[in-house]
């Protein structure tokens, strides 16, 4: 089975069961009762403590875009074209930036979209190291 | 401000995608402006270095080529903004006295960024962006466009128009990295290669080269080298960083809450005394056209929503009721990340005091500068007339 874990520590969590969800890592403020993404060193509102908390792994499409311009960190062009990319709003009121699946025609504010293991690396032993991604859910 | 400010001189490299020694550029805007100022290097009590992309100590050793004077030097950067908070510090320096004369001088070559991006950012594996960089600012602008289009209407042609406005601003700007030998239309900007759904690339900033420096002093200095033309005063200078708001995006690269232009705007109004009906023309840090687009709305141009009219009826181009982007903007004029803050306000000052040629806005009294800086803040000048 391909091991997945995140590009860096401290934004997702992958559990190691395919079955669980992955999740975002981000801060609840219990003082101004508000969630924030990334995870914050203290509440920027109040700058009382904050929790770390898992992120509902699933929300809807604030806005999207499709872009034709090499991903960052990149000189090349995407080999299939472009890509997604689009604002997820959680459950929590927290806003996600987020490479997303799908094309162009795809897409449209208010879609139901799910998060994923966006994998960017593979090392020699196979352990793929990943970002993440939202993907549409499909209509039952 | 404790003593009141004014620019005595500027100067400006034309921003361009072509390689020039960077050196090169910062010396002929740095000179450019000491000849307008009419001054000396050893005149200047502060020198404030913009810019991104440069080494250690880059504009420090630039200073060399303009003298050895023993004058201060200082480098900031702040994204977008490095030029209008370069510029900010110089006028706070002679402002809080300081100095009596200071020099803000931006300077960049994006180029040097893009190749910056082949080493692995700290903190990644395999080299792969980190979780903070994942997106590019094109795909930042697009979705602020395509939420736009969903909650007012606006149309791809009301973008392309505000594009072709500031191409054809920008032909007769001799500083201006695209200058057209023809008028640009809605279509041939419509027909250019699409880089984020909605934008196509003749909507994308220029990303280029250049250098723009400004020179600010007291009454008593601007009064000495005035030399018969019109004084240039200060205004306002303010510039804020973030504050929540719903749905506050933390990560990437964002230039913060839309609102972010309207708080610092409204700041900047209140300190120069004026309303945005007192505007002669207004210089945006427009990327993209979504931006100025929501600039009209957020700087209180106009009302919420009623951004695209003011579009179609012709109110922001030269001639119109606030001309937008008279040097071309970002669009046009260019981008090179340090110099740019510090090119709106080399146009700024050049139009109040009615040198701008055939760009030139007439009867032009107020002024107000606007630039976004990533990750991120929003800077407003205002320049008056005296």
């Amino acid at each position: 089975m391909t091991k997945q874990i995140p590009l860096e520590e401290g934004y997702m969590v992958i559990p190691d069961d395919p079955d669980q969800a992955c999740r975002l890592l981000g801060s609840y403020s219990k003082a101004a009762d508000k969630t924030f993404f990334p995870i914050r060193k203290r509440c920027p509102i109040t700058e009382q403590s904050v929790e770390t908390v898992e992120l509902s792994n699933e929300g809807e499409l604030y806005s999207w875009s499709f872009v034709l311009m090499p991903k960052m960190g990149s000189q090349q062009q995407d080999a299939s074209g472009g890509f997604g990319v689009g604002q997820i709003d959680l459950p929590e009121g927290v806003r996600i930036q987020s490479v997303i699946d799908g094309k162009q025609e795809d897409f449209k504010i208010g879609m139901k979209m799910r998060l994923a293991p966006n994998p960017m690396a593979t090392d020699d032993d196979g352990t793929q190291y990943c970002g993440f991604k939202f993907i549409a859910i499909e209509e039952a | 401000m404790n003593r009141d400010v004014y620019v005595i001189g500027v100067g400006m490299h034309a921003f361009t995608k072509e390689y020039i020694p960077v050196r090169d550029m910062y010396f002929t805007a740095g000179t450019d402006a000491l000849k307008d100022a009419g001054i000396d290097f050893k005149d200047v009590g502060y020198l404030y270095n913009g810019y991104i992309g440069g080494g250690m100590m880059e504009g420090t050793g630039y200073a060399k080529d303009l003298g050895l004077t023993g004058v201060p030097v200082v480098h900031i950067e702040n994204a977008s903004a490095t030029g209008s908070s370069a510029f900010r510090e110089a006028v706070w320096s002679v402002s809080g006295g300081a100095s009596d004369v200071a020099m803000a001088l931006g300077f960049d070559d994006m180029a040097r960024m893009g190749l910056a991006r082949k080493k692995p950012a700290p903190g990644t594996r395999k080299g792969l962006p980190s979780f903070e960089n994942t997106l590019l600012p094109a795909g930042f602008f697009a979705m602020w466009a395509v939420r736009r289009m969903h909650e007012a209407g606006t149309t791809v042609e009301t973008f392309a128009k505000i594009a072709a406005k500031n191409w054809n601003h920008a032909r007769h700007n001799p500083m201006a990295q695209r200058r057209a030998d023809h008028e640009i239309t809605v279509e041939e900007v419509l027909a250019a290669p699409m880089v984020a759904y909605p934008h196509t690339a003749m909507m994308a900033c220029a990303s280029g080269a250049g250098a723009a420096c400004a020179i600010v002093a007291t009454e008593e200095w601007a009064k000495k080298n005035a030399n018969g033309r019109p004084m240039v005063k200060v205004t306002a200078s303010q510039l804020q960083s973030e504050v929540y708001s719903e749905g506050h995006i933390f990560m990437g690269a964002v230039v913060g809450p839309a609102f972010s232009t309207e708080r610092t705007a409204k700041l900047a109004y209140e300190e120069a005394g004026i309303g945005p009906e007192d505007l002669s023309l207004v210089q945006v840090h427009d990327a993209f056209p979504i931006e100025e687009l929501m600039y009209y709305e957020l700087l209180g141009i106009c009302g919420e929503g009623e951004g695209d009219r003011l579009v179609h009826d012709g109110d922001t181009a030269i001639g119109g009721r606030i001309p937008f982007s008279t040097d071309g903007g970002l669009i046009a004029r260019g981008h090179p990340g340090g110099p740019t803050g510090i090119a709106q306000v080399w146009d700024a000052t050049r139009q109040l005091r009615g040198d701008q040629g055939k760009f030139q806005v007439e009867g032009a009294q107020n002024a107000l500068v606007h630039m976004m800086g990533a990750g991120s803040v929003c800077a407003v000048h205002i320049l008056q007339k005296a």
